[in-house]
């Protein structure tokens, strides 16, 4: 008696559950574009989970100068533009160019761009601004030791007007592309590409990939400027996730490092300044190829330059 | 009374049993997917190495000594202090710089292609090099020699796996995104080879783990392949060395030369 009264109680709650299961809505494809709700009344919990892609990059990452750590961190030579897609405007232009500018009481706050601060000697935070209704990530924040805090939009709004004011972190917004981050940036004040006077106008837009492979955040960056490349000018950094790094405050305070009458800005004139070729002398690298432009960051510029032993060792700086 | 508690049991029973049934819901028996067909990216077709860093260590031969950059410890600073290319041309050991951990670094095109559903190859011009990719499971860790069968390689024995992101989890069930992810790449059974022309050491227990990312297309037409390479070495590296490499497509094979290795 009690298996039967048992038995037909179980058919019972199986028959009250079974609509239960009906009602599952069916299967949406994942890249349909989604309207989001305008008001938590009309929120769709689906839409919001299926909207939900990409990877979290939250954390405090460590970078690595595994690649070109001369350059990284002491700085680069006057003179080595080695691999770099410029053109004579820029080339003219860091020519005339003097490490003393730094000392200038407008040059010694100056952040890094947000092209260049990737490659800068910088621990890196990013995290992520949440919308506390619809749980979307809205916005992700990326600081480094000697940048502004960037923000990279996530909600697609628009990027302003041309008029708009150029800054050093730019106008940033982002997308999905699978599990990489594609980010586009505009608005940029002028900067540079390596820090040794090789300029890079505030015409130029970045465009940037994050990939996160295991505790590893790789960044390419790629940087377009009609007024001073003749190509996409590419570089990929690595990061490594570091729980126990902090990014230490910054309190720049501007003194008065040269005694130099006033209005006087470090240069030199164009085609004057014989020191940009020490690099290459130096090295036993031809002048010409530490000249840089886009052929020289191609394979095939090795058959031009022959069988070469460079004669640079860092240490010995 | 007792038919009531009967009856709670059994709706508590049914309501537990609900969330894995609707969980199952589609799911069923799918059918084995080779991973050529389960590719999220398609890795294949020339691509030429734009050589944007770490120029004066891979675009000339760099000099004895110069090893900035890599954590080598004391043992592997001796090692490249003693390099003599003459010698190695001389042992037939040209190659040593054109092994797995640094043939991505090496300026060059290559070439990716589908051997079987299984396997993908690489072909390099620089050094005239053939990387196997078998997917297969993960080998482990241990010291080369362990578990593994064959002589070690330049290019050493490769498993691959696809790396899917976007999977979701939790309690409701994230719905499933779009399929993404990048290949990834462990190479153990490596014979000894430089991380740099100027003999820069790694040694046969060193292990390779990479991801390769091809980049959606930019707005001129470009697309990029990012090949983030890490090193483990016990006997040479003080830690990981991390580097990234990039490399644009090419329409086509025209401009392809294979070279020889070269010691210097």
């Amino acid at each position: 008696m009690d298996r039967l009264r048992l038995g037909a109680l179980a058919a019972l709650a199986a028959a009250l559950t079974m609509p239960l299961l009906a009602q599952q809505p069916p299967a949406r494809d994942a890249s349909a574009p989604q309207a989001p709700s305008a008001s938590l009344v009309e929120y769709n919990d689906e839409v919001a989970r299926t909207r939900t892609a990409g990877v979290d990059f939250t954390g405090e990452w460590a970078p690595r100068f595994h690649e070109d750590e001369p350059e990284r961190v002491p700085g680069p030579e006057l003179g080595d533009y080695l691999g770099i897609p410029i053109n004579d405007a820029a080339r003219m232009r860091a020519t005339t160019w003097e490490a003393s500018i730094q000392t200038l009481p407008e040059w010694q706050c100056r952040p890094h761009s947000a092209d260049y601060i990737w490659r800068g000697p910088s621990p890196l935070r990013i995290w992520k601004e949440v919308d506390p209704v619809s749980r979307q990530v809205t916005a992700w924040h990326a600081e480094w030791l000697r940048s502004v805090d960037r923000q990279i939009y996530m909600d697609g709004r628009p990027h302003p007007s041309p008029n708009a004011p150029h800054t050093w972190a730019g106008f940033s917004t982002g997308k999905w592309d699978g599990d990489v981050l594609t980010i586009k940036t505009t608005h940029l004040k002028e900067g540079y590409v390596r820090r040794n006077g090789l300029p890079r106008s505030d015409r130029a837009t970045l465009t940037e990939h994050w990939m996160l492979r295991g505790d590893i955040l790789t960044s390419a960056t790629i940087i377009t400027d009609p007024v001073y490349l003749t190509e996409p000018f590419i570089r990929t950094t690595d990061y490594e996730l570091d729980l126990h790094q902090w990014v230490p405050p910054y309190p720049c305070q501007v003194v008065e490092e040269v005694d130099r009458p006033a209005g006087r800005v470090p240069h030199s004139l164009p085609d004057t300044n014989s020191a940009v070729a020490d690099f290459a002398h130096r090295c036993g690298i031809p002048v010409e190829a530490t000249r840089g432009g886009a052929e020289t960051m191609y394979p095939d510029f090795r058959l031009k330059l022959g069988d070469i032993t460079s004669k640079c060792i860092a240490a010995q700086r | 009374m007792g038919s009531r508690v009967a009856l709670a049991w059994a709706l508590a029973v049914a309501f537990l049993a609900a969330p894995p049934l609707v969980a199952q819901r589609g799911r069923g028996q799918a059918p084995a997917v080779s991973p050529r067909a389960a590719a999220p990216v398609d890795l294949t077709g020339y691509w030429v190495s734009v050589v944007t860093e770490d120029w004066r260590w891979r675009m000339v031969t760099p000099a004895k000594g110069d090893y900035d950059s890599v954590p080598l410890n004391a043992a592997a600073r001796r090692a490249a202090d003693a390099w003599d290319p003459k010698q190695d041309e001389a042992a037939g050991e040209a190659c040593r710089s054109y092994g797995a951990p640094a043939i991505m670094r090496v300026p060059g095109r290559i070439h990716i292609t589908w051997d079987n559903d299984t396997t993908l190859h690489i072909d390099t011009e620089a050094g005239t090099q053939t990387r196997v990719l078998r997917f297969g499971p993960s080998p482990s860790a241990a010291p080369a020699g362990q578990g593994q069968a064959g002589e070690p390689t330049w290019q050493g024995q490769s498993v691959a796996q696809w790396e899917l992101g976007g999977r979701g989890g939790g309690m409701f069930g994230m719905a499933q995104a779009k399929p993404s992810g990048a290949l990834k790449v462990v190479t153990t059974r490596l014979r000894p080879g430089y991380l740099r022309k100027n003999g820069v050491p790694y040694s046969a227990n060193a292990m390779l783990t990479e991801y390769f990312n091809a980049l959606p297309p930019e707005e001129n037409g470009d697309t990029w392949l990012v090949v983030t390479t890490v090193v483990s070495d016990p006997q040479f590296l003080n830690g990981r060395f991390i580097t990234s490499s990039h490399f644009k497509k090419l329409p086509d094979g025209n401009a392809w030369h294979p070279t020889p290795c070269r010691s210097s």
